[in-house]
């Protein structure tokens, strides 16, 4: 039966589909991410992981895409009045994980880092840190939108993500100074290191601003 | 129809503009400072459902006013409205929000003074009365049905667009109800000083027929139908001024404002009460700025003292200022109106009842 045009619901509907979609696609791309770290580390740049990258970077065009439509159907129906600012702020931490995630992933298809067998623990137990924060921001996004009060049970869990990334990524970087390695290399591993700290820096500042959106929507 | 009765009228329909610009502000003032509804679509729903309300349920309230005063000549009719219309517009124009009730009471009792008719203060006290409890029943009212919401947003956890899309369709419901209570208990602050000296006969329409008081309501609810469309400011006021309101909240303060007003105007109700022993509420026409100011405060109390610290308390002293110069004004306007229409336009205001 054919959908019924005039519905009041309809437009409701379809930004749920649509803001369930993004919270899908970033955690769609944080689990390609972690995957694709973790087959890098163990055997190099290929196919799979090639498949991976570009999976993370179908889920940002998604996700830009996803973003622009939401906020233009919110602010040309009304939608939301009281809470739109948040949802839209929401909606841009999001992105902007989506495209750290793909920018990480970039960087490593471009330069290839070698990553000496004695890291191999460490660097993907970092990445798989980061992309687990990435994952709590996205489960408090969803209880945001049911249950805010629920939100924190997921908030506390970035953090202790982010911890636990940087934790691992200091060590990481100071074994590498520590190693026989050549300083060129050094500076190398330590920029890619970097880069997964700050994806895990960039989930937790989503975690904050989803803490004051969720306390806002409960009182 | 006369034209006489047409032209005297014509401050009646004034006062029923200015109802409509102030009123309808308390029905869907919250939904449109919310932003949930705009600003058209509030004021046509109101327009549609206020005159539906005045001329199915008008009967009721408005026997209640005429027990405070029967102006029996036109001239009278026409002054008591014009002095009500001016007080409710003058408080309008400085973004207040008035009671339509008291500038008529106000005028009554001027008009009573002018003619030397004793007030009935049985009547008077009940309408006072209501002074008291509308905006502490439409406190109450609010306090209850927030919180009664929050846990029913908490069992059920409905989706935040969901939440959005129901707070939408349950004040346009709540807001179609308040327009209909408005309508049947109002009315009678626009019309009901024209019943005793209207000329206005049966009208059929086929299918059904208008009584001469419905054809006057109609035409009363039409004019507040026709104020509605000029009430933005006053919704801005209601809706951001005293407290700052969510859109649910903004339904609560709808819900509580309905309930208020139906209260004072069902007669079904007043059966019910009477019917199980309690003593029975007094069908009068009640000001419904009254009731939405308690049910804002009474929402905002429901927050805890963190919520009542919240209430903007000028706006509030200011607002009753305007209780109690309402009707101080409308009676002052209203002897001296007399006064010049019966002295310098030489109409009958009132003509002497013979006791016995």
């Amino acid at each position: 039966m054919a959908e019924l045009k005039i519905s009041p619901f309809r437009r409701t509907r379809e930004l749920k589909t649509q803001i369930d979609e993004m919270l899908d696609v970033v955690s769609q791309a944080a689990l390609a991410y972690k995957h694709g770290i973790s087959q890098y580390i163990r055997r190099g740049w290929d196919e799979s992981v090639e498949e991976k990258c570009d999976l993370v970077s179908q889920c940002e065009s998604r996700g830009d895409k996803l973003r622009s439509s939401i906020g233009q159907s919110m602010y040309t129906e009304m939608l939301l009045p009281d809470t739109s600012g948040d949802v839209l702020g929401l909606l841009g931490s999001l992105d902007r994980l989506l495209d750290d995630l793909e920018h990480c992933l970039n960087v490593v298809r471009i330069e290839q880092p070698e990553v000496p067998p004695e890291y191999h623990d460490d660097w993907i137990e970092c990445a798989d840190n980061a992309a687990e924060a990435v994952e709590a921001v996205v489960l408090a996004a969803r209880s945001y939108f049911r249950d805010p009060i629920a939100a924190r049970d997921h908030i506390h869990k970035i953090h202790f993500y982010e911890k636990s990334t940087q934790t691992i990524a200091l060590r990481l970087i100071e074994r590498i100074f520590k190693s026989d390695l050549p300083l060129d290399r050094k500076m190398l591993l330590r920029g890619h290191v970097w880069l997964v700290d700050r994806l895990a820096d960039k989930a937790d500042n989503a975690g904050d601003a989803l803490a004051i959106y969720a306390v806002k929507r409960s009182v | 129809m006369e034209l006489t009765f047409i032209v005297f009228l014509s401050s009646g329909l004034f006062l029923g503009w200015s109802l409509g610009a102030n009123d309808a502000a308390n029905v869907f003032g919250t939904a449109v400072g919310t932003r949930m509804l705009r600003f058209y679509t509030a004021a046509g729903v109101c327009a549609v459902f206020v005159v539906l309300g005045a001329v199915v349920s008008g009967a009721g309230a408005s026997h209640g006013l005429g027990q405070l005063g029967s102006i029996n000549a036109l001239g009278g009719s026409f002054t008591v409205a014009l002095a009500a219309a001016i007080t409710v517009y003058g408080m309008t124009k400085l973004g207040l929000p008035v009671s339509t009730t008291q500038a008529i009471v106000g005028g009554i009792i001027g008009w009573n003074l002018f003619s030397a008719t004793p007030t009935d203060t049985t009547a008077l006290s009940k309408i006072v009365g209501t002074w008291v409890a509308c905006p502490i029943l439409g406190a109450l009212f609010a306090f209850v049905l927030y919180r009664l919401m929050q846990k029913l947003i908490h069992v059920t956890k409905p989706h935040l667009l969901w939440l959005d899309q129901g707070t939408r369709i349950g004040l346009v419901l709540a807001g179609a109800l308040g327009a209909y209570s408005l309508g049947a208990n109002n009315i009678a602050n626009v019309v009901g000083v024209f019943v005793p000296a209207s000329t206005l006969e049966d009208m059929s329409l086929g299918l059904f027929t208008l009584s001469g008081q419905q054809r006057l309501f109609l035409l009363g609810g039409l004019a507040v139908a026709v104020g509605a469309f000029f009430s933005r400011r006053v919704m801005m006021t209601v809706g951001n001024s005293i407290v700052t309101v969510g859109p649910v909240g903004g339904w609560v303060v709808v819900v509580a404002h309905s309930m208020v007003l139906f209260v004072f105007a069902s007669q079904s109700l007043q059966a019910l009460i009477t019917n199980i022993g309690l003593p029975a509420i007094p069908l009068v026409p009640v000001s419904s700025s009254q009731a939405v100011v308690g049910a804002v405060c009474g929402l905002a109390l429901s927050h805890g003292l963190k919520g009542a610290r919240q209430i903007k308390w000028s706006v509030l002293r200011n607002i009753a200022l305007g209780w109690v110069a309402t009707p101080a004004i409308a009676a002052l306007i209203s002897y001296i109106a007399l006064y010049f229409v019966q002295n310098v336009f030489e109409q009958p205001v009132y003509y002497a009842v013979v006791a016995g």
